[in-house]
């Protein structure tokens, strides 16, 4: 396995090449988990509690040994970082070119540490690293960056790929995403915060180097028999007309939206609640990521035909929203037109900034309006004009956003870090608790579906890395009774059974094990979660690793490997203060009844704490400080981490 | 004889162009709603529907669920009047 | 004639003699921009096949999505993107009659013309002689030109948007991007069911009016 590791201190300008040694791949496989190392080997050496917006904080992007080898399974690039928002572990993964495009250049993994003293982009090109002036990128949102950097790089030796942060990083805004090729988001924990807090715009690639792979005909056939796969499932092709936003009609039926700030949970517009909108403004063939056999994601285009209201945006084309943007434009903010969710996407997409944490803030604002909690002194002070918050109404969501973006007022400011963190701000300005307005999980991370029915959904709000996820432990089995999983996992059918907290707590556990395998090989993790044909990562997926890397292992080897990643992250923010007390949700979630939908009457309180105690105990780690213990840790082959957790005393006892 | 109500979702409603339709069974089993929806829309539904290899409903990247919220399996009884609603399974985005 | 790895993939390559008539290809290599998802599967395909040490490199394909069409001398849009692969003119190609030194050879089993990279100068003449921009210049020097894999190219069968997704019930006409049939397939999407008559032909006449939607 051939790969190197850029490190750019950006105070000096020093930038050094370093061979990443093939001993890294066997304990942590590739993508996310070198990152994560990268990351602990940093904060060895840093205070692990500097401000994260600081010049201490790292900033690292990496690709797994999969991405861009023409396996088929589509490409993640990972950025791994301190989150500014959360003040916990951060990392986020986003498609496209330029994850592949990096490797062309001659590097898997890019560390970048301290701060420029003024704007800079970082330009890579076949082996070669320069720094370069930003000035001129400087306030531009995404897509214009992304332009002129392409008219000023050219087409030699490739076309350029980019990373880049929008006015969102530039504010050094806590939930600022970073967006590649101007239309792919990282968008979890503040990446782009980070970057801004850098003076690093962006980051910009031409390569015409290649990947070697260790046995290409083994990898070709293993492509092959994949995608004949992937064609064998008719289920597919449904998800490649519509992508994740196939979900919305489902999610409709069984009441797992989150409408209003989630107090309800189901769509209300007409037109939102199908995804017939499909017909009418997606006009394009669909596009993919890169590497993909699958190709979910599309364009539209909006005509001003649409509706009344799509006559606003004639002419703007993007691409079409997933189900987490309509979840929090037609869910959270209650937007009922299409052309407004569509238009929602890109602009988030455009200024940078995490749409969840951002629907999230405004719809608590509009709560309190609608409980007539805001007089118009309060407005006053947090807006500096008389703010309407009227639900569905785009120009007060808009007005809202830029001032987030911009930091311009007293909200903008309080709410710069997620709805968490700006509740908590305003309750301290007045004296008063609004607290259970506040929609949020671990780390104060908020998440635009409901939960309450669900419990290990629930759990994984709580316990998730990076903050409260779903994308850290996906919990599949549960959410379409999963019977056949289930059984397969556990030889039990009970994690698929909603109404019982048993093997909930486990489910959890494996999957992220599994998923911490994915993100490590450096895939989509769509293509595991359709599964046409038993794509297990530890067997299947494992296969094709060893025929890139040569690293063959078994999948109980693999599964291990999974769990060494997952139990690093856990590591990292054991370090930063987290215990069980910290693995929890908000308290609408946690105590208001679940108030619609197909299982009405739920309350996270139910099971919450029954699950937690099972996810502890698959993990391994004690219940009652939630740390984890030194044998397990051994057991996985992380003594030195063990070491450095009992001399911070983050190590349970025993 | 009973009659079975089927609501289709998204890909179900692409293939059989109608949002519900009723279904009288001789036996009120879901292989018996199986066999007769697979049987009226041809090898298309049957690809979606059904998965070969385990002669049971297709379960990857789809959700069938009744009328309570359970997730329906070929072998389950099914009683007169009940709806059974054909998704697709997708979370995410 | 030594032996490039080039000419290894295909079988028993034979020169035709200077005049002779050579038979135009008959199996046709085509691209619908429109359809193209943009996965650059098909490069990584065709780099993979064609690399002799198993070197993944999209600058080494025979086919290239290019991410900056222009329109005369104008870049587009800064996120189009189009599908370039060899149309397989008439035999002798433009490239091949603009060539100093009669590099090219026709391959027996499917007549198309490629290039034998020991009698290259690599002078870059077929380059611009190619009416369709699609002989690329490798990062080394190396002059490519799609040679068809001896009948059953590699992309098309990598193709993320392929045939076999059109499905048993045809429900949704799904047209491969790329396809190396006659022209009578071709023809049939373009003159095809409505549905996918919609998405035909976009690209194109987008380009013509110089907008091209934005992704990528």
């Amino acid at each position: 396995m051939e790969s190197r590791l850029l490190r750019v201190d950006l105070t000096t300008g020093e930038c050094s090449v370093e061979v990443v040694p093939h001993a890294m791949f066997e304990r942590w496989i590739g993508g996310s988990g070198i990152n994560n190392w990268i990351m602990w080997e940093h904060f060895l050496t840093h205070d692990i509690n500097c401000d994260p917006r600081g010049p201490d904080n790292i900033f690292v992007f990496g690709v797994g040994p999969l991405a861009g080898t023409g396996s088929g399974s589509g490409i993640k690039g990972r950025i791994t970082f301190k989150s500014p928002c959360y003040g916990i572990f951060g990392d986020s993964a986003a498609g496209g070119k330029f994850p592949y495009m990096v490797r062309f250049a001659g590097f898997d993994y890019i560390a970048i540490t301290g701060k420029a003293p003024r704007p800079v982009y970082l330009y890579l090109c076949d082996g070669e690293v320069e720094i370069r002036d930003a000035a001129h990128l400087w306030g531009k949102n995404t897509a214009e960056a992304h332009g002129a950097l392409r008219q000023e790089l050219g087409d030699y030796p490739s076309a350029a790929h980019t990373l880049t942060i929008g006015q969102a990083g530039e504010h050094q805004v806590g939930i600022a995403a970073v967006v590649s090729d101007a239309s792919r988001i990282h968008a979890r924990g503040g990446g782009g915060c980070v970057l801004g807090s850098k003076n690093l715009k962006a980051i910009a690639v031409q390569g015409s180097g290649g990947i070697r792979v260790d046995n290409p005909r083994g990898l070709l056939a293993w492509s092959r028999d994949f995608r004949q796969k992937i064609d064998q499932n008719e289920a597919i092709y449904g998800f490649k007309r519509r992508g994740t936003l196939g979900a919305v009609e489902m999610y409709q039926h069984i009441g797992s939206h989150f409408w209003r700030n989630n107090q309800g949970n189901m769509f209300r517009g007409e037109e939102v609640r199908s995804d017939n909108w499909v017909k009418k403004y997606h006009k394009y063939s669909e596009v993919c990521s890169a590497d993909c056999y699958i190709a979910c994601d599309g364009r539209y285009k909006i005509d001003g035909t649409e509706s009344e209201k799509a006559k606003k945006y004639v002419g703007e084309t993007f691409r079409r929203p997933e189900y987490l943007t309509t979840g929090s434009a037609a869910g959270a903010l209650d937007l009922r037109d299409w052309a407004e969710v569509a238009h929602w996407g890109k602009v988030t997409n455009d200024y940078a900034i995490d749409n969840q944490d951002l629907s999230c803030s405004i719809s608590f604002m509009m709560e309190l309006e609608q409980r007539g909690l805001l007089s118009a002194r309060d407005k006053g002070e947090l807006f500096g004009r008389d703010q309407s918050l009227e639900w569905g109404n785009m120009e007060d969501v808009e007005a809202l956003m830029h001032n987030i973006v911009h930091r311009e007022n007293r909200f903008g400011d309080f709410f710069n870090d997620g709805p968490y963190w700006g509740a908590l701000r305003y309750s301290e300005f007045k004296g008063e608790n609004f607290m259970k307005y506040a929609i949020y999980g671990k780390g104060g991370a908020s998440f635009t579906e409901e939960m309450r029915p669900f419990p290990t959904w629930m759990n994984n709000m709580a316990v998730a890395s990076r903050g409260a996820d779903h994308l850290k432990g996906i919990g599949l089995v549960e959410k379409f009774q999963r019977r056949d999983l289930s059984m397969k996992y556990f030889g039990r059918p009970e994690a698929a059974d909603l109404t019982t907290p048993l093997l909930k707590g486990a489910c959890t556990a494996v999957v992220e094990n599994q998923v911490a395998l994915l993100n490590s090989y450096g895939v989509c993790l769509f293509h595991w979660m359709l599964d046409p044909g038993g794509f297990t990562p530890e067997e299947y997926y494992g296969r094709a690793f060893a025929e890139i890397t040569g690293i063959d292992r078994t999948p109980e080897e693999l599964m291990r490997d999974g769990e060494r990643i997952c139990n690093l992250e856990k590591a990292f923010n054991s370090r930063l203060g987290l215990r069980r007390e910290h693995d929890t949700v908000c308290e609408r979630w946690m105590h208001e009844p679940c108030p619609e939908g197909m299982y009405p009457g739920k309350v996270a309180s139910d099971m919450f704490e029954t699950v937690l105690d099972e996810y502890y105990d698959w993990r391994g780690w004690d219940r009652k400080t939630g740390l984890q213990t030194a044998s397990r840790l051994a057991s996985l082959g992380l003594q030195d981490v063990a070491e450095v957790l009992a001399a911070e005393g983050a190590l349970a006892p025993g | 004889m009973i009659t079975i109500n089927a609501q289709y979702q998204s890909r179900f409603r692409e293939i059989t162009g109608v949002e519900k339709e009723f279904f009288h069974l001789e036996q009120g089993t879901v292989a018996a709603l199986a066999a007769q929806i697979t049987g009226k829309y041809g090898p298309l539904m049957t690809a979606l529907l059904m998965d070969e290899d385990s002669k049971s409903l297709n379960s990857r990247g789809t959700l069938y669920l009744n009328s309570k919220g359970q997730r329906v399996y070929l072998e389950d009884d099914l009683n007169e009047g009940e709806t059974v609603f054909f998704m697709v399974g997708i979370a995410g985005g | 004639m030594s032996h490039t790895p080039q000419i290894e993939m295909v079988t028993g390559a034979i020169w035709y003699a200077a005049g002779s008539e050579i038979p135009d290809v008959e199996q046709k290599l085509y691209a619908l921009s429109n359809q193209c998802t943009d996965c650059n599967i098909c490069e990584v395909a065709c780099s993979l096949v064609h690399s002799p040490d198993g070197m993944v490199n999209p600058l080494l394909a025979r086919l290239h999505v290019d991410h900056s069409p222009q329109v005369g001398r104008k870049i587009v849009h800064p996120f189009a993107f189009v599908a370039d692969i060899c149309h397989h003119c008439g035999n002798p190609p433009p490239c091949a009659e603009v060539c100093p030194v009669d590099a090219f050879y026709y391959d027996p089993a499917t007549n198309v013309a490629i290039i034998a990279q020991d009698k290259c100068i690599q002078c870059m003449e077929c380059v611009p002689g190619c009416p369709f921009d699609v002989v690329f210049v490798a990062p080394d020097g190396e002059l490519l030109k799609c040679d068809l894999c001896g009948g059953e190219p590699a992309c098309v069968e990598a193709c993320a948007t392929r045939p076999e997704m059109s499905n048993a019930g045809k429900q949704y006409v799904r047209a491969p991007v790329l396809f190396h049939t006659d022209t009578a397939g071709y023809r049939e999407v373009l003159q095809g069911k409505p549905e996918a008559r919609d998405e035909v032909g976009m690209m194109q006449a987008m380009l013509k009016a110089g907008t091209v939607s934005s992704a990528a």
